[in-house]
């Protein structure tokens, strides 16, 4: 008691760095939840008692189960998220679990909480004893039950959320994404997790509802604890525990100047976005993940511009079937309607798909085996995602994008194989709406250089900066050695971008930007001018941006590009923008 | 009573998705269910059950069947085995 004193007295201001997810301030209270470790006690119970523990058993069940059901309801988005926790479900109902347990009730006087560890003791050795891990790893299913029904059983589990409000900013050591939904709910402050990823789910979901959150903050937990004040910089990547006045003041200032922007941006929602010489720019999201919808929805995008299918590939043991993909293009496509929800086929190195497709290993991946490549190397893969989105288009305004074209050959080739996807199909007489625009991403430079025979082949282009940027200038993006080499808006880059609108205009067909450059509104400008009819950014970003094009004309745009374009610099250009 | 011998044809095996979907349709009849496996015999209503088969791709399961709708269980899980699970 003394030491804790002590400490609080001497508390000076500390900062662990972490990995930003998205950017923003936040302060509040620390609010910390750990898993608790549940306490089981061995005692037994009066043989008079078992009747009444055997009827409380039946209760425990049937509570369980309505939660799980709520959960599987309210919020498991993915068709992987609905199959754990169904699979919980009938673990639950399984006979051998609850002849088990009622059997050490009624004839060993087991108290019921002893009963249920005693069952799960039982079955973590069985599966322990496998030989085959892929089989020994289902225990986690068991264990998270096991969790969930004594956590109820003990009255341990209600709390979690109880203690959170509107000043809160969680701490935990991981976080799922249906448990981000329902914390946001709680109108909290900000999450910083011990762990994660700035790309897992529920990272995304925190960017795209703009709640600051911050992860990978090793050590944390050793110097925090509840109800401490502490600062999220999201800017920055930092929290800060126990602020000095003068800093807490500085953050009070920032945070109250970010609240004002927020809320002036709000009011944007149902404005329309076109220039002040009246262009309607078409201004769309990019998203990852279907759980990502409600935001599209609530900042009134203008469709999907790019829905990343990398998601329902990655971070799994086995393929999604074309029936899963077809459900959730589905439920975009319907929610969309009637705005157009553009999907590109998958688009990753096989670095990452290397675990379920038996790659081999790549000396230089971004150079490597991916985007349509891969999808070129596994037609059934590919076909499967082609036949979802031509079943799922019957209800929506679809449209297919393919990444990393490199040549008009490709485009060829992917419309083959589209067609026979159409004939196989027609053949199992599936319905489908054969009627499905395809366009290509420009982001390698043969392709720009070459716009003018693919746009003859497309319905839409669609330019993907990031990786534009990354091979026009020979410039890693994660490399921090040659982060200098990476800019945005080198002439090369500039000029790049003015021919691809050319040559898709010549078409007659629309050209957008779906890379970083369109969610940063110092661009906004220079894209219009460039040519660029839509714009694609995180839903996150759709207001600033949008904000950034009903202040800005088309034709004073355009001079603007015109001068850059003729500049020999990066700095050169930056100085225009500024 | 009615016996069926039947194939795993999913790579990944009876994991627990393929596991629940058993059980599931299962618990839909009045009939007992079995499953055989080598030396084992184990319940086709519990998904410990059926999980603790650790029935791996290619591995052969006999399934038995005893009771008044027994034929239209057994229908059910050849239909089920067929489609793979939904699965490759």
């Amino acid at each position: 008691m003394l030491l804790n004193l002590e400490k609080s007295k001497l508390a000076i201001m500390k900062k662990i760095r972490g990995i930003s997810v998205s950017e923003g301030v936040a302060i509040g209270k620390a609010a910390i939840i750990q898993r608790k470790i549940l306490h089981v006690s061995r005692e037994h119970i009066n043989a008079a008692d078992t009747s009444k523990e055997l009827s409380k058993f039946k209760q425990d069940i049937e509570i369980v189960i309505a939660e799980l059901e709520h959960l599987i309801q309210n919020y498991a988005f993915s068709q992987d998220q609905k199959e754990i926790l169904s699979t919980q479900k009938v673990i639950l109902v399984d006979p051998e679990f609850v002849d088990r347990v009622n059997y050490l009730i009624s004839e060993e006087n087991c108290s019921r909480e002893n009963a249920i560890s005693i069952y799960f003791t039982e079955v973590a050795d069985i599966f322990r004893n496998m030989d085959n891990q892929f089989f020994s790893q289902r225990l986690t299913d068991y264990e998270d039950v096991a969790y969930r029904l004594l956590s109820h059983v003990l009255k341990k589990g209600s709390n979690r959320l109880d203690s959170l409000n509107d000043k809160s900013i969680l701490i935990m050591d991981n976080i799922t994404p249906s448990f981000v939904t329902r914390v946001f709910e709680k109108k909290i402050k900000g999450i910083i997790t011990v762990k994660g990823s700035r790309n897992s789910h529920s990272s995304i979901i925190a960017r795209s509802m703009n709640l600051p959150m911050l992860v990978n903050t090793s050590g944390l937990l050793n110097e925090v604890e509840n109800d401490q004040l502490i600062i999220i910089d999201g800017n920055n990547g930092e929290v800060i525990i126990d602020p000095l006045p003068e800093v807490l003041l500085d953050y009070e200032n920032r945070y109250q100047q970010e609240q004002n922007q927020k809320e002036t941006l709000l009011k944007l929602i149902d404005v329309q976005a076109k220039t002040t010489d009246e262009k309607i720019i078409k201004l769309m999201s990019n998203i990852e993940i279907p759980d990502e919808l409600e935001r599209v929805v609530k900042y009134n995008s203008d469709g999907i511009g790019l829905f990343r299918t990398e998601f329902l590939f990655i971070d799994r043991e086995d393929l999604p079937t074309e029936e899963e993909q077809y459900e959730i293009y589905k439920q975009i496509a319907e929610k969309m309607s009637p705005e157009p929800i553009t999907i590109r086929t998958i688009d990753v190195g096989g670095d990452k798909l290397s675990s379920i497709l038996n790659l081999a290993h790549e000396d230089n991946p971004n150079l490597g085996c991916r985007g349509i490549r891969i999808s070129f190397e596994n037609i059934p893969i590919f076909k499967q995602q082609i036949k979802a989105v031509l079943r799922a288009n019957v209800v929506g305004n679809i449209k297919l994008m393919f990444p990393m074209i490199s040549n008009v050959t490709e485009i060829y080739r992917a419309k083959k194989i589209i067609e026979e996807c159409k004939h196989e199909l027609k053949d199992k007489a599936v319905e489908f709406n054969p009627d499905l625009p395809i366009g290509a991403m420009i982001e390698i430079p043969s392709a720009v250089v070459t716009s003018d025979a693919i746009a003859a082949e497309c319905d839409f282009l669609s330019i993907g900066t990031n990786d534009l940027v990354q091979y026009i200038l020979a410039v890693d993006r994660d490399n921090e050695a040659v982060a200098s080499y990476y800019q945005s808006c080198h002439p090369s880059v500039l000029r790049s971008i003015q021919l691809t609108a050319e040559n898709a205009h010549k078409r007659n067909i629309k050209v957008a930007v779906c890379g970083e450059m369109a969610s940063e509104p110092i661009f906004v400008q220079l894209l219009l001018g460039l040519g660029i009819d839509e714009l694609s950014v995180s839903p996150g970003r759709i207001l600033k941006i949008k904000n950034e094009i009903i202040n800005s004309s088309l034709y004073n745009s355009q001079l603007l590009a015109q001068k850059c374009l003729l500049q020999k610099t990066s700095a050169e250009v930056m100085e225009l923008l500024n | 009573m009615i016996r069926k011998r039947i194939m795993i044809a999913n790579k990944l095996g009876m994991h627990a998705r393929p596991a629940t979907l058993v059980v599931k349709a299962a618990t839909k009849y009045r009939s007992e269910f079995k499953i055989l496996k080598d030396d084992m015999e184990i319940n086709g209503k519990s998904i410990m059950g059926v999980m603790t088969l650790a029935a791996e791709f290619g591995s052969e399961l006999e399934l038995v069947a005893d009771g008044v709708d027994e034929e239209y269980l057994i229908k059910e899980m050849e239909e089920l085995f067929a489609s793979k699970f939904g699965e490759e």
